[in-house]
């Protein structure tokens, strides 16, 4: 473990990959905070077993004076702030034509909106603490083509631009910003795909296998450690498929 | 729009295509050759008459095998 003995925010920790990392990094002695927009049962179990260093509030990403206030709650109650995970986002499987305005507008709204704010509160807190940590999880949809996924694909790759841009605003101040972006993984987002499907994509990934929640926890675990001097830099997790 | 109208705009697109025109309910789209962006063609076609637009998950549009699953597709499409 590289995290330790940090007080951290991991947006959408009530299920998927956000739960994962939530339940290792409270592992290793990180206090740490999530939201979800709905409760699971596996936050009663992680309160239950780790008390005070854990923190969950209903939430949705999109509450601007929420996500605010969710920041100065996590560092009143933790004593500071030292990471954010941007994790918490939905997924696409609608050809751009035939996706309705809405839904273009909601995927914008949590996967655009909410880790800007979040990501704003946080930079806010960090630059009068002397410095942080931040990870989005993007996704190699950023960077690589796949039907179905245009808007989505497009909020990832927003998410790698605004990084870049963002290294350059705050590096300076002690701020590491990186994403991590996994290639497909089993989860509820992408449970839309059907076992053939998964096939192909196993078949065309170099190493044979999907990433899974403990290969990507790995590489946001050694991100948000403060000890790489990796600044605005995506990390792929994919196996090789974009290689 | 009843279910011929819309075999009409499948076949529409088949021609264009430069393909023979389907044959029955039963026949494989596989086989036909209608593929997925044929059938996104015949949305947008049936979107311009029916004045509305139909949205719907990528997910759908994969379990399609026949052509009958087209028409009943598009038929509860437009019943919206
Ligand atoms: N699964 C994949 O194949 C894959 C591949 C590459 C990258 N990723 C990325 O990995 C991350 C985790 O994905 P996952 O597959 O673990 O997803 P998931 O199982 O669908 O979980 C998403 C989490 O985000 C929360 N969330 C969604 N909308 C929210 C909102 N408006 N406000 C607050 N919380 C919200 C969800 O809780 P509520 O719904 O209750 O709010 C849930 O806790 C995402 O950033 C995703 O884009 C996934």
């Amino acid at each position: 473990m590289h995290t330790q003995n940090q007080s951290i925010i991991v947006s959408g920790g009530s299920r998927g990959l956000g739960l994962h990392l939530v339940s290792r990094l409270l592992e290793a002695g990180n206090k740490v905070a999530t939201f979800a927009r709905s409760h699971t049962a596996a936050m009663d179990d992680l309160s239950a077993k780790y008390g005070d260093a854990f923190y969950f509030t209903p939430l949705d990403a999109v509450d601007a004076p929420g996500v605010t206030a969710f920041v100065m709650e996590v560092s009143d109650r933790f004593g500071g702030l030292d990471s954010v995970v941007n994790n918490a986002a939905i997924g696409q499987d609608q050809l751009l034509m035939h996706t309705d305005v809405e839904t273009i507008q909601r995927i914008t709204n949590i996967n655009i909106v909410g880790p800007t704010l979040l990501t704003r509160a946080a930079i806010k807190h960090m630059m009068l603490s002397g410095g942080g940590n931040i990870c989005n999880i993007s996704s190699i949809c950023g960077s690589r083509g796949y039907a179905g996924l245009s808007v989505y694909a497009g909020s990832k790759g927003y998410l790698d631009a605004m990084m870049r841009a963002l290294a350059r605003e705050v590096g300076e101040a002690g701020i590491f910003i990186n994403n991590v972006a996994p290639g497909f993984f089993e989860s509820e987002m992408s449970s839309v795909l059907r076992p053939e499907q998964l096939d192909t994509i196993k078949r065309r990934t170099p190493s044979g296998s999907l990433s899974n929640d403990e290969n990507i926890f790995k590489v946001v675990d050694l991100v948000i450690s403060g000890t790489t001097n990796m600044q605005g830099q995506v990390v792929f997790v994919d196996g090789g498929i974009t290689s | 729009m009843i279910r011929s109208d819309i075999l009409d705009l499948m076949n529409m697109v088949m021609k264009k295509r430069g393909r023979e025109p389907l044959a029955d309910e039963g026949q494989s789209t596989r086989e036909a050759g209608f593929r997925s962006l044929d059938f996104s063609e015949v949305a947008l076609r049936i979107e311009s008459k029916v004045g509305r637009e139909l949205s719907f998950e990528a997910a759908s549009m994969r379990q399609i095998e026949t052509v009958k699953d087209v028409l009943d597709f598009f038929e509860e499409a437009i019943k919206g």
